[in-house]
């Protein structure tokens, strides 16, 4: 436990001091330099944390920490760390870059917190620590009227997504008394329905399936990835998203394992995620092929993706429900969880390359992208191998993640759920390939070589070799998946 | 027959190397070095290959001892899956045949694509292609068998669209020509894409069947699945068997471009002939035969007990191969783009193929048939290639791609005319040449089997196939130069250089070679070849003897040599001494006219597949956006608008005459603040928060009527 909270202390001391130096008058790099390594230290004690820390909880159980918090922990930090790195770069940080580090580290310390939380008050506000920062982070580009707007549509639907969560911990509260996590999961062993508790669920669903961008609550996601800065929309897409899913987890899957949602009904949790799963992937898929801009085309891409994540949810519940298919849980949690790792390399990767695009072309429709492969090499290939990698095209990372989703439940009563993803990934790749097509083979408006920074180049090196990397070779990271998937079985 | 050792990583090398190559030639910059950095590493592992070879021709078996590489490793335990190689007499024979036609085709490439602006994008494709297509027929499981395959899907793509500038003289087809008002020429990035998206319906169809598969077994690998047979009761059980066979199968009739599928085949001759020789002869439409090859006999001895569980699989199998086999090769009797025949010749063979695995199940002896299917994949590969390289260069010479439009070469082409002859008559079946025996080992295991339905079907496509094949000979070699001076120089035609000749020679005497071999019982070889990939499959597991036997009567070869007299003679009257035109037949009454056109636009198949499958589900999603997403919010907005209109009439009243005494401040700057967010399109923000609270209370709704909760009022 030392060990997190040494990162806690690392990214709140990097956060509170950035501003300062902006009052000591120092160099304005100096604070992104300062969040970087503050964002290194904390991924290294998460590390440390993974290696030697075992399962304790402390703050009287307000946290807790385990391999599942460590997975997440892991993810949002690296990405948050991509993220600082690309930001030295644009321009929009430049001005006030004290004060963009800042709201990033406490975006980033939220996410932290959120991914070991154990109590639902400690959940709420590492919730809420994560996501006021993005507010302002959305709308940074003050200058510009669409970050605006986008800041404005993410602060109001997010600020409704926090109250149903509010009053979903409240009902909670009201039914069993207690607000942490295992208590509530004890109180309601014992009760076989509760209508009140199950609204709740309900409303956390609605709530965390806000950040998760499940369809219907998915409305803001194209127009917030495409007004705010490029960079903190890869932030939402591949961090703040993955928070949705760690608060999912932590609360209604704790739940499931003890309580139907209406027992003796088709309205189970396992039928509400897997309907959920099958409509989000269809709409974000065919919505994405129409698109003409490239942020709304990743937008709808990384809604499809929440619902391709969701199938593991949903065979979990159903196994936690019937008692059957326990070996099938397991598999697609770690499906789930290896594709919520996968899903933040591959879509980051996209996000990072659609950012420096704009960055350099100041534009962000497909047509820019004719061509690309010439002026932009480097760029154009990391954006190709990271469809390749959504779409599914073995031996890239994604295939496994979700070969191990679709095996979860193609012999389960919840096949129709594999046929629709499987069908739902080829039809993906028409768009992939769309793109692929114009950054290799049309011809662009100029074939002028355009810079690509150094900051750039690296983090998409460290991208694509993780890709293709952990595509050769799964095992570790299958392994990692595997042991935080098992331990939510108790 | 002893068992010879050798190290593992020799068979790992052979699909490694190229790989290695697909790196290695772009990093050594744009000049010779890199082109022979390219060829160097397919002739590398094809001589990896080779090693492997000898102990099989010898009659020896291999056992692979581990080195450096060991010959299984474990890939992901937590679901128990590893990943090794094969080395079976039946592997080791395609293995070489994928090598070393590669190897030829990549050495033909460095001459004809010389001065290629793409080069070294070429070169990249062309070996990463090899490599995929090596880890298919290597891969000791279904796994990887499907990365390397999903590798070769996408090198296809990129290599059929290779000129993606799309300018007309690469275009297939005749630019102009419709069929039920469908384009029917296509620009080679949009065969490549074609190709693609067409395969992959297959491809779908194959994962879904493996994944199926792993589900009831639990592994991916060969000899696991083959030595523990409990999947195949419970399969049966379930009456999963056949359809998840079918599922995979599925995948094989994608790539290897078999009915209902067939039709990217022809299109994809948008790109360059080397490209077509390896996807045709060495690579990708083989690749189906591989996985067939693979799972046939499987599928086939995993219910011992009961074998005619899976029957209707192998029925279905041979008869879409020879189904296959009858159209493409009635379609390759007409049109005049030399490659594009050349393709519906390769689609049909490859029925022969399959209609001889499919067989396999269906006789006693199912080495017979799997023996017969290699025989024909080793003289087709071999004799295709070298047609393929030979109508580059043709079409490079004579500057069109139409046959009716090159004529009278033969006395200047006389390396070029006696292979394309040696080629021709081998496709044709005439006897001693090696597509005659493969043909004929077919046909007779049909006979033997007592399926005379498909014996007749293959007999008489052997007839239309000696038609077509003379048909091309005809019109490219004999008569006279209809484009007199035509071509890029309009110089006498001549023989191209060695680095051309040399590769197709090759191939024309390795047709000829294996005729000869064919009367020193090289049938006999093969199917002992496949009764050790048996063997090797099922070792361990408690099988019985498979003995084997002689497909050869002469009542199947006469029949069969009958029609391909038959087709000859047509062909010959028609084409190369030109008795009569051939257009005043297709002129001469409506219905051979109307049979032609059938024949021309592809039975209306391609047709009718762009109406249904491309232009509809286009306009169907852009619809689907346009009214669900958008135009279906409006919609539920302005409802909810109308509602809410509704409200504040009600509310107004109640407004003017007590809030606003009370608040008029707190309006005044609430207005402010409404009038400062009006300019944020509101109206949106609404929708959004609206569809929020709609999916919330859609949830809350579903949970009241589903759950049996009454509410307490």
């Amino acid at each position: 436990m030392e060990f997190i909270l040494a990162a806690v202390v690392a990214l709140s001391a990097a956060a509170l001091g950035s501003p300062l130096l902006q009052a000591a008058g120092r160099r304005l790099k100096a604070s992104a330099y300062a969040s970087i390594a503050a964002l290194v230290v904390a991924i290294a004690m998460v590390a440390a944390n993974t290696a030697y820390g075992g399962s304790v909880s402390y703050f009287g159980r307000l946290l807790v920490s385990d391999v599942l918090g460590d997975l997440f922990a892991l993810v949002v930090l690296s990405v948050s760390l991509a993220v600082a790195v690309v930001s030295v770069y644009s321009s929009h940080s430049s001005q006030n870059m004290p004060s963009y580090y800042s709201l990033l580290l406490f975006s980033a310390l939220g996410m932290l917190l959120l991914s070991y939380s154990a109590d639902l008050l400690m959940l709420f506000v590492a919730w809420e620590l994560m996501s006021l920062p993005t507010y302002v982070l959305a709308g940074f580009d003050k200058k510009r009227a669409e970050s605006n707007e986008a800041a404005a549509k993410y602060a109001i639907l997010g600020a409704l997504s926090s109250a149903i969560i509010l009053y979903a911990i409240s009902l909670t509260y009201g039914v069993t008394g207690t607000t942490q996590i295992s208590g509530v999961v004890a109180k309601m062993a014992s009760e076989p329905f509760n209508p009140l508790f199950s609204v709740a669920i309900l409303l956390f669903i609605v709530g965390f399936g806000f950040k998760m961008s499940i369809v219907p609550f998915h409305m803001w996601v194209p127009d917030a990835y495409e007004g705010a800065p490029p960079a903190v929309a890869t932030l939402f897409a591949t961090a703040t998203k993955k928070a949705g899913f760690v608060a999912a987890i932590r609360v209604v899957l704790a739940i499931a394992t003890v309580y139907a949602l209406a027992p003796n009904s088709v309205f189970t949790l396992a039928n509400v995620f897997a309907v959920l799963a099958v409509v989000t992937m269809t709409l974000g898929n065919v919505a994405a092929l129409t698109q003409k801009s490239m942020t709304r085309l990743l937008a709808y891409s990384s809604i499809a993706q929440a619902g391709y994540i969701l199938v593991g949810f949903a065979i979990f519940a159903y196994s936690q429900q019937t008692g059957l298919y326990t070996y099938n849980a397991v598999l697609g949690m770690t499906g789930s969880l290896f594709h919520i790792v996968n899903h933040a390399i591959m879509k980051g990767a996209a996000f990072l390359a659609a950012t420096l695009v704009l960055i350099q072309l100041k534009r962000s429709d497909l047509d820019i992208y004719n061509g690309l492969a010439k002026r932009m090499p480097i760029t154009a290939f990391t954006l190709a191998i990271s469809f390749l990698a959504l779409g599914g095209i073995p031996p890239l990372n994604g295939f496994w993640s979700k070969l191990l989703l679709f095996l979860s439940v193609i012999n389960t009563p919840l096949a129709w759920v594999a046929v629709a993803a499987i069908l739902n990934s080829a039809f993906s790749l028409g768009y992939y390939f769309w793109v692929i097509k114009r950054m290799y083979l049309d011809q662009g408006e100029s074939t002028e070589r355009v810079n690509e920074p150094f900051g750039f180049v690296v983090i998409f090196a460290v991208l694509v070799g993780l890709m293709i990397g952990i595509g050769l070779f799964p095992q570790q990271f299958i392994a990692f998946a595997h042991a935080a998937a098992s331990s939510l079985f108790t | 027959m002893a068992a010879v050792p050798l190290p593992s990583y020799f068979v790992w090398l052979i699909f490694i190397l190229p790989y290695v190559g697909t790196v290695a030639a772009p990093l050594t910059g744009k000049g010779r070095v890199r082109d022979a950095v390219a060829v160097l590493f397919p002739l590398l592992s094809a001589l990896f290959a080779l090693d492997l070879l000898i102990p099989v021709i010898r009659g020896d078996t291999i056992s692979l001892v581990n080195s450096i590489i060991p010959a299984s490793v474990p890939w992901i335990p937590e679901l128990g899956i590893s990943f090794g190689v094969l080395s079976d007499p039946y592997t080791v024979i395609i293995a070489n045949l994928v090598a070393w036609i590669s190897f030829l085709v990549m050495l033909y490439s460095v001459d004809y694509m010389k001065g290629d602006r793409g080069l070294t994008r070429y070169w990249f494709f062309m070996n990463f292609f090899i490599g995929s297509m090596q880890l298919i027929v290597l891969s000791n499981n279904l796994l990887g068998l499907f990365i390397g395959w999903e590798g070769v899907g996408l090198c296809s793509y990129a290599l059929i669209g290779y000129y993606y500038h799309d300018e007309t003289e690469n275009w297939v087809g005749t630019p102009g020509s419709t069929a039920l008002g469908e384009e029917q020429a296509y620009p080679p990035s949009h065969a490549g894409m074609k190709a693609f998206v067409m395969t992959r319906v297959g491809d779908l169809a194959m994962l879904a069947g493996i994944l199926i598969l792993f589900v009831f077994s639990g592994t991916f690998n060969y000899h696991d699945l083959a030595t523990s047979t409990g999947w195949a009761t419970a399969l049966a059980a379930s009456g999963l068997l056949v359809p998840v066979a079918l599922l995979i199968f599925g995948g094989a009739v994608g790539k290897s471009a078999q009915f209902p599928l067939q039709e990217w085949l022809p299109d994809a001759m948008a790109g360059p002939a080397p490209v077509s020789a390896l996807i045709h002869a060495a690579t990708m439409v083989n690749a189906g035969v591989v996985l067939v090859a693979r799972i046939g006999p499987i599928f086939y001895f995993a219910l011992a007990s009961n074998p005619a569980l899976i029957q209707p699989f192998f029925m279905v199998v041979a008869w879409i191969g020879a189904f296959t086999a009858f159209m493409a090769a009635t379609q390759a009797m007409v049109g005049f783009e030399l490659k594009k025949l050349l393709a519906y010749s390769t689609v049909s063979q490859i029925g022969y193929m399959m209609l001889a695995l499919g067989l396999a199940g269906l006789s006693t002896n199912f080495a017979e048939g799997l023996s017969a299917g290699l025989f024909q994949l080793m003289s087709h590969a071999i004799f295709k290639a070298a047609l393929f390289l030979m109508a580059g260069f043709l079409i490079h010479l004579t500057g069109t791609k139409y046959i009716n439009e090159m004529g009278g070469l033969k006395d200047k082409l006389k390396i070029t005319f006696s292979i394309f002859l040696i080629a021709a008559a081998a496709l044709s079946g005439i006897p001693p040449l090696s597509g005659f025996w493969s043909k004929d080992a077919i046909l007779a295991t049909a006979w033997g089997a007592g399926q005379y339905g498909l014996f007749i079907v293959g007999s008489a496509t052997a007839g239309l196939t000696a038609f077509y094949a003379f048909r091309m000979l005809g019109l490219v070699f004999y008569g006279i130069r209809a484009k007199p001076g035509g071509g890029d120089t309009g110089h006498e035609p001549r023989e191209p250089s060695p680095l051309s000749w040399v590769p197709y020679s090759v191939l024309g005497v390795g047709t000829v070679v294996i005729g000869i071999l064919g009367f020193f019982n090289l049938g006999n070889f093969l199917q002992a070849s496949a009764i050790t990939y048996i063997y090797s499959l099922f070792s361990g597991a408690s099988f019985s003897t498979l003995s084997p036997t002689s497909p050869f009567n002469y009542t199947s070869s006469l029949i069969t040599i009958g029609f391909v007299i038959m087709g000859l003679f047509f062909s010959i009257q028609l084409y190369v001494r030109r008795k009569l035109p051939p257009s005043r037949i297709v002129g001469g009454s409506k219905l051979a006219g109307g049979v032609h056109r059938f024949l021309e636009n592809r039975w209306y198949i391609n047709a009718v597949y762009y109406k249904v499958f491309v232009n509809a589900p286009l306009r169907a999603s852009y619809w689907a956006f346009d009214n669900l997403e958008v135009g279906g919010l409006e919609r539920v907005n302005d409802g909810a608008r109308a509602l809410a209109m509704w409200f504040s009439a009600g509310g107004n009243w109640f407004d003017r005459n007590v809030i606003d005494l009370v608040s008029n401040g707190a309006a005044g700057s609430g207005q402010r603040l409404s009038r400062a967010f009006r300019r944020l399109q509101t109206g949106v923000l609404e929708q959004y928060a609206l569809v929020l609270a709609v999916g919330l209370i859609i949830l809350l709704l579903l949970f009241l009527l589903l759950s049996g909760v009454r509410l307490l009022i």
